[in-house]
């Protein structure tokens, strides 16, 4: 609180007997806690429950390291050889693969180009329907919640049938891009509708604009930069999307990262999985990372706190500009 | 030379008229506010202005060249909002900037400008805190700066008040007023607050139902309202039912009172008549007046309002007077009561009745 009164030095306040003697300063500290006595099933329950699932999600993915990490026939694994032959060798395998780089470096190529159509297709619409279509935003919203109803495969039964039309288009690498859109929109456009929603867009706008700057400034200046967490996720997401999607890749017989795993796990199926099994771990730490970057910068609720705390700092204030008001 | 002047505007969504026939004419550096309950059409008036909306027929005139149709972006409009409108990414002297910026002024100028604005607003120590590491009163103040930095034509302020805590409210009140006469900015502020519009207006104009039903400096709005609506609506009213007497009086429960109000009605037409609290007087009981109990008593400092019951209309009235006067009534005592008809209103029975006031957002 110390820093939020920087006025203090600055104005000597001439106290205003109306105002009512010199602004306190805050009464310091946090109150101490209530202490709540937990019982003892109080503390311990939360816990056995947050146990449980630990070791429901943990164990299958030790079983899958120890599968595809230890130099152990399957058979042998047991609690006594739990630390024994642990090696990369069988994961390099994966890295050394001909097929390995192109497929990735086309996955990562896809991943790019869905980010950015996708944000230059739903940021603009988005915005657009928060301002000025706010009743259509049920109907939106359902619209983009199709993909998530409707299975794949449906989609790449109408790809068959346009297929023979669309060769010119469907030949390309990059044709499975809109269709990646399309997949990856349930989550986009939820983040990005909830970063406008957390921000009073329409005033944002209206005094970007009343102060001289076109559509164009007001998104790169004014909004942008106030929804990056939502966008940020959202490319997060889409990604997520790009790099595990199969069933589309396989039908049009494009060799991305996802065909390529699974023709690999078909090959060398303790690679396969290892190499599974380190593309999960590195997108859980990306996510971490995600959430803790993008968390730095929340500090919402601070000011929401602000708001409605009428400052003694506004009261100084009060006590000076009454003394300089003519 | 940069007058605001509204020419028979009209404005529609969908089915609902928001402004109808409306004129307005802000003088050059004056500041007008425009009072009216929620829906009248204020802020939409403020918003065409601003360019956010644009009239379906009429014209915007600033300084005489007609703005009608000038995208937002390019009309030269400083506005401050209701709602913190502040860029939370940007910090306050980065905010001040914005316009300047968007207006490609070079950068000398710029910083010049910017510190100028906060020192008028007393924040120049502020200038590298973001928004939220500010108070609610500190981000109006920095709005208004950033709005006054691109010097603008017409400063338009949309209830800029009215998020904040009393005593901030008036402390800023002042000092918005205190900056607009020091620069000279003409001013339109739209606010449903009366004792905010009377306070810091030159002109205060009363809107209803889209139309401006008076405009007129406070005190006149106050002592002289045009119309039934506008006495309701600014400050407060008591409703006697009541007969015109001849050219000059009107008949209350018997009681006849000279008032120049009847001057246009007819000879034993029935009207409700509108008397502004401070001016019944209470007399002794026996002394000419209406018969009437003092029901409550509620001391406001320099006055009193008493509750009255007056026995041959059984209506509840309440009457302003002095603390000193008020001083020997107590509930329950008989009194007589006596209407100055001087400022009072004649309201025709199944005249419109007026939409309550606003409550505060």
């Amino acid at each position: 609180m110390a820093d939020i009164n920087p006025l203090a030095p600055e104005f000597p306040l001439v106290v205003d007997p109306e105002i009512g003697g010199p602004p306190t300063a805050p009464t310091g500290g946090i109150p101490a806690t209530a202490g709540r006595p937990l019982s003892r099933f109080g503390r311990l329950g939360p816990n056995i429950v947050l146990i449980a699932c630990a070791m429901f999600f943990s164990f299958p993915l030790i079983a899958l390291a120890r599968y595809s990490l230890q130099n152990v026939p399957t058979v042998l694994l047991g609690a006594h050889n739990l630390f024994d032959k642990w090696s990369w060798n069988g994961i390099t395998l994966v890295f050394h693969d001909p097929h390995f780089q192109p497929t990735l470096y086309l996955s990562l190529r896809l991943a790019l180009g869905t980010v950015v159509l996708t944000l230059g297709l739903l940021l603009p619409t988005a915005i657009w329907v928060h301002m000025r279509l706010p009743k259509m935003r049920v109907v939106i919203e359902f619209i983009t919640v199709l993909p998530y109803v409707i299975p794949a495969i449906a989609m790449v039964a109408g790809i068959i049938v346009v297929k023979p039309h669309a060769r010119w288009f469907l030949n390309s690498d990059y044709s499975l891009i809109p269709f990646y859109v399309i997949l990856a929109l349930p989550f986009t456009y939820r983040s990005i509708d909830a970063g406008l929603r957390s921000i009073d867009l329409k005033t944002l706008v209206d005094a970007s604009r009343s102060l001289g700057a076109g559509w164009g400034t007001t998104l790169w200046r004014a909004l942008i930069p106030n929804l990056r967490t939502a966008i940020i996720s959202s490319a997060f997401l889409t990604t997520a999307v790009v790099l595990g999607e199969f069933t589309i890749a396989s039908t049009l017989l494009k060799d991305t990262l996802p065909t390529f795993q699974a023709t690999f796990l078909a090959v060398n199926a303790q690679a396969g999985y290892g190499f599974n099994l380190l593309a999960l771990v590195a997108t859980t730490v990306l996510f971490a990372l995600l959430s803790v970057a993008t968390r730095k910068r929340g500090s919402r609720a601070s000011r929401r706190a602000n708001k409605q705390d009428p400052s003694h700092n506004d009261v100084a204030f009060a006590a000076v500009s009454r003394n300089l008001a003519p | 030379m940069s007058g605001l002047l509204y020419i028979s505007v009209r404005k529609t969504f969908g089915p609902t008229v928001a402004l109808e026939s409306f004129d307005l004419d802000v003088r050059d550096g004056e500041l007008i506010s425009l009072l009216g309950p929620s829906g009248c059409g204020k802020t939409t008036a403020l918003r065409i202005a601003a360019g956010f909306e644009f009239a379906d027929s009429g014209a915007v005139t600033v300084g005489g060249a007609d703005i009608t149709r000038k995208p937002a972006h390019k009309r030269n409009m400083g506005m401050v909002f209701q709602s913190y409108s502040l860029f939370p990414n940007l910090t306050v002297a980065q905010n001040v900037d914005y316009g300047l910026r968007t207006r490609k002024i070079n950068s000398n100028e710029r910083r010049t400008r910017v510190n100028e604005m906060l020192e008028l607003v007393q924040l120049g120590s502020m200038n590298h805190r973001y928004p939220h590491q500010l108070s609610g009163g500190q981000q109006q103040r920095v709005a208004l700066a950033r709005a006054l930095a691109i010097r603008p034509e017409v400063l338009l302020l949309d209830e800029p008040l009215s998020a904040l805590d009393a005593k901030v409210r008036l402390a800023l009140r002042d000092q918005i007023r205190r900056i607009q006469t020091e620069l000279g900015t003409t001013t339109l502020l739209v606010t449903h607050d009366q004792e905010e519009a009377l306070g810091i207006a030159d002109r205060v104009g009363v809107m209803s139902a889209g139309r401006l039903e008076q405009l007129a400096a406070p005190n006149e709005i106050y002592s002289n309202p045009s119309s039934a609506f506008v006495a309701r609506f600014v400050g407060s009213m008591n409703e006697f039912p009541a007969t015109i007497r001849g050219r000059d009086a009107v008949d209350v429960a018997g009681l006849v009172v000279p008032t120049p109000s009847a001057a246009t009605r007819v000879d034993g037409e029935k009207i409700t008549w509108l008397v502004r609290p401070e001016d019944l007087r209470i007399g002794a009981e026996g002394e000419p007046g209406l018969a009437a109990t003092v029901t409550s008593t509620t001391f406001e400092g320099a006055s009193t309002i008493v509750g009255l019951r007056v026995d041959l209309l059984d209506a509840l009235v309440k009457a302003d007077l002095s603390s000193s006067t008020a001083s020997h009534l107590a509930v329950g005592q008989r009194v007589s009561v006596q209407i100055d008809g001087a400022r009072a209103v004649c309201e025709s029975i199944g005249e419109t009745k007026p939409v309550a006031e606003e409550p505060a957002a």
